[in-house]
């Protein structure tokens, strides 16, 4: 293998950690909570081919197709209730939408 | 023989099971025919028993308790006392049985009643027969729950409510020696059989007979009304009538007397027990007799002559006399049953009026009653020639014969209660057939009230008076003193007497009959001067008066219900007071409810993080996440 292991897993890192940082950072929207946990999916994926390379064995990279093809399931649901969430309240703000907490909270 | 037996017992229980669980949907008439059907059943089973008795006779039914060395079968003794004693009870209940048809005829708990009452014999003949102690005190629970339950009949009223359970936990007291007594028996025998131990008696230290014979005292002073537990049985008189009588003739209070007498050859060993019991029965005698001369409930005197009457019984166990005893027994069962049963008639007649100072003339209204009550109350006063003269004396001319100072000294207070009893018999046979109705300031009063005077009676209620009252009279006849030839009641218990009771001459024995004639003679003069006549109109003035005095202390019987509030009720109710207020409601309650406020406010706490808010979420997770990495890797360096 021509890159090694160590700068895939350096990589894998930083590319969720900027996934984590867009969803903490970013929530006032959804759409770009949803790009957040895109990325930190793509750096999951990337340790899983890594180490298919390194150890010369099939399964990570079919489980990097399993989860592609889940992923993009989940991209067009998400996508299609950030659509009904838009006409119904006229914002895409996560923190906008919080029906299922106790009301009847005292302080 | 065998089937015989084991019908004396079951056929009662059955009758009690039949009208518990089917009394409701059968006729009324079907109900009441079936209870008194068993206990005559019963009473033909105890007949046939009892001609084919040839001496004792032991049968086991089934198998009960049994772990490791301890077996307390089902096991029925049939022995000379245990026969007599069944005749009487089926006879006597037989007759009450009837009498409560009459009685509660009105009533609507007709099957509870009746149901009780069938169990009532059951236990009490169970206890009769039982072969071993567990057997025995299954009995005698038995009779002690049913009693609870028929004293507190009509449980609306509270008063009656309360004196069931003031019976029910006196007798408790008394109930805890007897069970001690029975374990400590197997403890020392290693049997609970009676035959066996009392057969091994002399094969155990004197202290030791000693205490269990002081515990089963304290057992029969419970069931029997001895003093100083003799305190439930005057609020006993809260029950319907056939109730009282059943209670104080033939079951329960002669409990007492029976378990003392089938345990004397053991506990007959120590010379303290004996003489302890001796002492209880005088004493109980004087105090039953002193305190039914100034009662003015009818019930209540002769609750207080039962009382008294039981005393004699006990005074004679204690002395040896048990032959004498027992024929006091029966000859108290029939007399006494009388009396209740003629009260209740009284009672009846006049709208449930109590009071003797506010009845009168009765002789004339009810004729019936009134000779049959007179009978009874013959026996009860001890006049010559009736029954109860004859077991009375025998058991008097036994304490004679113990002789010394305490023999004499009983049998002096024996004597005096002897006069008492008849004073106060006849002070309520003057009070209540005496005079005219219309005399004295209270006696129409509340009949007038009610317009009618007299309510008539069942005729079933006034017939079944007249057997009692024959052989009230005629029960002289069943154990005649020795020099008008044997009775065949002291030749079918003669192996129970261990002393030689016959020892008095001829002389003597006239004699001390003739002071005790005399005696209840003089015990009557003394009730016609007071109350006869024309002195029964100022007897009835004087009595609107409050009482004080000697009279106020026997009225409320030697004040010993307020002695005993005093010194263990209150204490107790105060006890109570401070577990339940203190202690539950404060200590347990209050910590209970202290430990749920506080887990309810973490709660609350913890419920407030919960916001809604899917980014602070999303970053406590993360920062936990992070948390838990930044450890591990720490651990990992």
């Amino acid at each position: 293998m021509i890159v090694p292991l160590t700068h895939v897993l350096i990589l894998a890192a930083i590319l969720f950690c900027l996934g984590l940082g867009c969803v903490l950072a970013w929530s006032s929207n959804v759409i770009m909570l949803l790009i957040g946990i895109e990325i930190m999916l793509n750096a999951a994926m990337l340790v899983f081919v890594g180490g298919s390379c390194q150890w010369g064995m099939a399964d990570g990279q079919v489980f990097a197709l399993m989860i592609i093809a889940m992923t993009s399931a989940e991209v067009s649901l998400a996508l299609a209730l950030v659509v009904y969430l838009h006409r119904r309240r006229k914002t895409v703000d996560v923190d906008a939408f919080r029906e299922l907490r106790d009301n009847e909270t005292k302080p | 023989m065998k089937l015989s037996l084991e019908l004396i017992v079951l056929l009662p229980l059955l009758g009690s099971l039949f009208n518990a669980l089917l009394g409701r949907i059968v006729p009324r008439r079907l109900a009441e025919t079936i209870a008194c059907a068993v206990i005559w059943g019963s009473f033909v089973a105890a007949l046939a028993a009892a001609r084919a008795y040839s001496g004792p006779v032991t049968m086991e039914m089934a198998s009960w308790l049994s772990a490791f060395d301890f077996h307390a079968p089902l096991t029925l003794y049939l022995d000379s006392l245990s026969l007599i004693l069944c005749l009487m009870i089926t006879f006597v209940c037989g007759l009450i049985h009837v009498y409560a048809v009459g009685y509660m005829q009105d009533e609507p708990g007709y099957c509870r009643f009746f149901a009780l009452l069938n169990l009532f014999v059951a236990a009490m003949l169970l206890l009769v027969l039982a072969e071993n102690l567990p057997l025995l005190y299954l009995g005698w629970e038995g009779v002690g729950f049913c009693s609870y339950f028929l004293i507190g009949f009509w449980y609306q009223d509270p008063n009656n409510a309360t004196a069931g359970r003031k019976a029910f936990i006196v007798t408790r007291i008394g109930d805890v020696g007897l069970a001690l007594a029975i374990v400590w028996i197997f403890q020392s025998l290693g049997t609970v059989s009676i035959t066996q131990v009392n057969q091994m008696g002399h094969s155990l230290p004197l202290g030791v007979i000693t205490g269990l014979g002081l515990l089963m005292l304290l057992g029969a002073m419970g069931k029997s009304a001895q003093v100083p537990l003799m305190v439930w049985l005057p609020d006993a008189m809260a029950g319907p009538t056939p109730v009282s009588a059943q209670i104080h003739a033939a079951t329960m209070v002669t409990a007492g007397v029976y378990l003392l007498m089938r345990l004397f050859p053991l506990i007959g060993l120590s010379a303290t027990v004996t003489a302890a019991i001796a002492v209880t029965g005088a004493l109980t005698a004087f105090y039953g007799a002193t305190c039914a001369l100034v009662q003015r409930d009818l019930k209540r005197i002769l609750a207080y002559s039962t009382i008294s009457q039981i005393g004699y019984m006990v005074l004679g166990v204690g002395v040896g006399a048990l032959t004498a005893s027992t024929f006091h027994l029966i000859e108290h069962a029939f007399f006494k049953a009388l009396l209740f049963l003629g009260a209740g008639c009284v009672i009846t007649a006049l709208h449930h009026e109590q009071d003797i100072f506010r009845m009168g003339g009765l002789r004339r209204t009810l004729p019936a009653t009134f000779y049959c009550f007179l009978a009874g109350a013959l026996c009860l006063a001890g006049l010559p020639l009736t029954g109860g003269f004859f077991s009375k004396d025998g058991i008097l001319a036994a304490v004679w014969q113990q002789g010394g100072l305490l023999g004499g000294g009983l049998y002096a207070l024996g004597l005096l209660t002897a006069l008492l009893t008849a004073v106060y018999t006849f002070r309520m046979v003057f009070l209540i057939f005496g005079g005219n109705e219309a005399q004295g300031p209270l006696a129409s009063a509340p009949l007038a009230a009610k317009g009618k005077p007299h309510q008539t009676l069942p005729s079933v209620m006034q017939w079944t008076l007249i057997p009692l009252a024959l052989l009230g009279l005629g029960g002289g006849l069943l154990n005649l003193p020795a020099y008008l030839g044997q009775g065949w009641m002291a030749q079918l218990l003669a192996p129970l007497d261990h002393g030689d009771q016959h020892g008095l001459s001829l002389g003597v024995e006239l004699t001390l009959q003739g002071l005790a004639a005399s005696i209840s003679l003089a015990g009557v003069a003394l009730a016609w001067f007071r109350f006869g006549g024309a002195r029964r109109a100022q007897r009835l003035a004087e009595a609107e008066q409050p009482v004080r005095g000697l009279a106020a202390f026997l009225l409320a019987g030697w004040y010993v219900d307020a002695l005993y509030r005093l010194l263990f009720v209150r204490p107790y109710a105060w006890l109570s007071g401070v577990l339940w207020q203190g202690v539950d409601e404060g200590l347990v309650d209050q910590s209970f409810d202290q430990m749920g406020t506080l887990l309810g406010r973490c709660g609350q706490r913890l419920g407030s993080w919960s916001c809604g808010r899917v980014s602070i979420y999303l970053l406590s997770l993360s920062a936990g996440a992070a948390l838990c990495i930044g450890w591990f890797a720490w651990g990992a360096l």
